[in-house]
């Protein structure tokens, strides 16, 4: 059941995160991009959190219980990082953009068409 | 489990670079001075490996002491140590010419720790044995590059970073859903340890999906169409020293990528992507070449050869035979050094210019007004390009069509070669425009001072050895590397092998 729900969580996700992606508002399309890659770490979740019901503590190996992989969530950390460092740069960028050309809409960021 | 620290040495040197180039933010000379110094012990440390290789067999790191399948672990096979030779070779060039440079952005304290951060985004690519780590690294590379061209002189410089981060990052984000779908599927990111399973001939639902995935973050990361539409703004309104790194080796990280896709990890499935690979890389061909003929800018026709260029290498991967892989290899590092040099020189071209721009209507008839070295400088880069026969251009060429040859390949052949004097078309004819013909009347005067020429100078001198001497050498080195890669067991034996103990 969880499963079905994680896959569906995911398909929305996914979904809105392209549809913001195409919008013309540049500030739309980087909240998009975020949303995608939060789609993403759903999807690492989803694929590695359910093997064990334990935390992945020494302790708890020891004792012989099933522990949940703990590769998974240095993934996600990492991915997260990753992504909160475009996600702001593309943001720092749409703020200088909109300063330049007074305006956030992707039609008419058109200079470099000759 | 024999620890090598050359390897780490390559790592971590431009890192404590950056972090030290940062730290004396004060001086920009110092700065300056830090980059080549790193670029330069970088350098050492992979020739050093790239020697250790050849002598004694693959290398590897792993970080922390962990044993492989568990820790990250970083590997120097023939294919890494090459490509990480050629990026650090490359890399001291345009760190050089930022030493002699006038343009604005590059006194700004941001501009070398960048640079820095970018070699090792590039580095780390090239040697790691994680596909987590790579997709780390490659997205570092990412996000470096982006700023500098974002911080470039030239005012489009931010529209063309905006649009490449969005469309990069469409690729970054299917390349961790596919590394996702890999670690679902086979429980590791050890790329030795997938292609033990994969070798095995099993394949899971999601592998062959995730292959697509990664080969198409790669294709992004390459430009090749029909992935290719950022690629020419990028390159042309970067910093010079920027584009010449933009245009040459970053590239060739997707193409390292494929190398790994095709020869070690998706061996099985080889065949069916070599046929798509090598349909994408004619298109790539047409395309570039008409469109460099077609353009109005110096910088953005040498961007538009990069399609032209990757698609020669493309092909060669997807002949997919031995000969024609060495064709491919040869070919992706000679055109680094040629391609670096020749937007290096345009740069040069450009600065002398008021306006510091590279379109022909303002740069037609210059070159009365520039060193007239200059002038056989981009002659010489500009026939190697075309694969004139004295210079490593022609090796390359030489190589590819080889491996044509004996795949009997004829309808693409022609293709090539035809490709080849488009080649020689635009390059004379932007030769001409520039160093030949009188100024048009209106033309705003050429500066007397310009950027400094010794960095393309010497990427050049490179180009001259490459084809003359070091010749033969480099063929030995390739050939050697592509017989490595023909037994994906030596890459996989070196990494595992601690792990198959008890």
């Amino acid at each position: 059941m969880t499963e079905v729900l994680f896959a569906l969580s995911i398909g929305i996700l996914f979904g809105i995160g392209v549809f913001q992606l195409l919008r013309r508002d540049l500030i739309k399309a980087a909240i998009g991009f975020a949303i995608l890659f939060s789609a993403i770490n759903l999807f690492f979740v989803a694929v590695g959190a359910f093997e064990g019901d334990f935390a992945p503590y020494v302790s708890n190996v020891e004792a012989g219980r099933q522990t949940s992989d703990p590769l998974i969530q240095a993934l996600i950390l990492t991915a997260i990082v990753v992504s909160f460092g475009s996600f702001s740069l593309v943001l720092g960028f749409v703020n200088i953009i909109s300063r330049r050309y007074d305006t956030v809409d992707s039609n008419d960021l058109n200079k470099l068409k000759h | 489990m024999e620890q090598n620290y050359v390897l780490l040495g390559t790592l971590v040197t431009p890192l404590v670079g950056a972090i030290l180039a940062l730290v004396s933010a004060h001086s920009n000379r110092l700065q300056r001075s830090i980059g080549v110094l790193a670029g330069l012990i970088a350098w050492v440390f992979c020739t050093a490996l790239l020697a250790q290789v050849h002598s004694s067999g693959v290398q590897i790191y792993a970080l922390g002491n962990w044993k492989p399948p568990y820790g990250i672990v970083l590997v120097a096979d023939a294919l890494g140590g090459l490509f990480a030779f050629m990026v650090t070779t490359i890399m001291i060039g345009g760190l050089l010419y930022t030493f002699h440079s006038h343009d604005k952005c590059m006194t700004y304290p941001a501009f070398v720790p960048l640079f820095l951060l970018m070699e090792v985004g590039l580095i780390g690519a090239m040697l790691t044995g994680d596909l987590f780590t790579l997709f780390v690294f490659m997205e570092l590379m990412v996000l470096a590059s982006v700023s500098l061209t974002a911080i470039s002189d030239d005012h489009y410089g931010l529209e063309a970073a905006l649009k490449y981060i969005l469309i990069s990052s469409m690729g970054t984000l299917f390349l961790l859903l596919g590394i996702g779908a890999l670690y679902a599927t086979f429980g590791t990111l050890n790329m030795a340890e997938i292609a033990v399973t994969l070798l095995t001939g099993e394949r899971p639902l999601l592998a062959p999906a995730s292959a697509i995935m990664l080969l198409c973050a790669f294709l992004l990361k390459s430009a090749v169409f029909p992935f290719h539409f950022w690629q020419p703004d990028f390159h042309t309104t970067a910093p010079t020293p920027i584009s010449a790194m933009l245009s040459s080796i970053v590239v060739k990280v997707g193409v390292y990528g494929i190398f790994r896709l095709v020869t070690l990890l998706f061996i099985e499935e080889a065949p069916l992507l070599e046929r798509w690979l090598s349909t994408l890389g004619i298109i790539g061909i047409l395309f570039g070449s008409l469109g460099a003929l077609r353009t109005y800018n110096a910088k953005r026709m040498l961007a538009y050869s990069t399609f032209a260029q990757i698609g020669f290498i493309l092909v060669g991967i997807g002949w997919g035979q031995p000969l024609a892989l060495i064709g491919a290899i040869v070919y992706a590092f000679n055109h680094a050094f040629i391609k670096s040099s020749l937007l290096m020189l345009m740069g040069v071209v450009a600065s002398y210019t008021t306006t510091k721009t590279a379109n022909f209507a303002d740069i037609s008839g210059i070159g009365s007004k520039l060193p007239p070295s200059l002038g056989w400088l981009v002659l010489i880069g500009g026939l190697s390009l075309a694969g004139i026969p004295p210079l490593n251009g022609f090796i390359s060429k030489l190589t590819l069509i080889q491996g044509g040859v004996e795949r009997q390949d004829w309808a693409n052949l022609i293709i090539m070669v035809a490709a080849g004097i488009l080649t020689v078309m635009y390059m004379v004819r932007a030769w001409q425009r520039i160093f030949q013909q009188n100024p048009l009347p209106g033309t705003v005067a050429a500066k007397d001072e310009g950027d400094s020429l010794f960095a393309p100078f010497l990427l050049i001198c490179v180009c001259l050895l490459l084809g003359t001497v070091l010749a033969e050498p480099m063929i030995q080195l390739i050939s050697e590397t592509v017989r490595q890669l023909g037994d994906p067991q030596i890459y996989i034996s070196a990494v595992n092998l601690p792990a198959l103990e008890p």
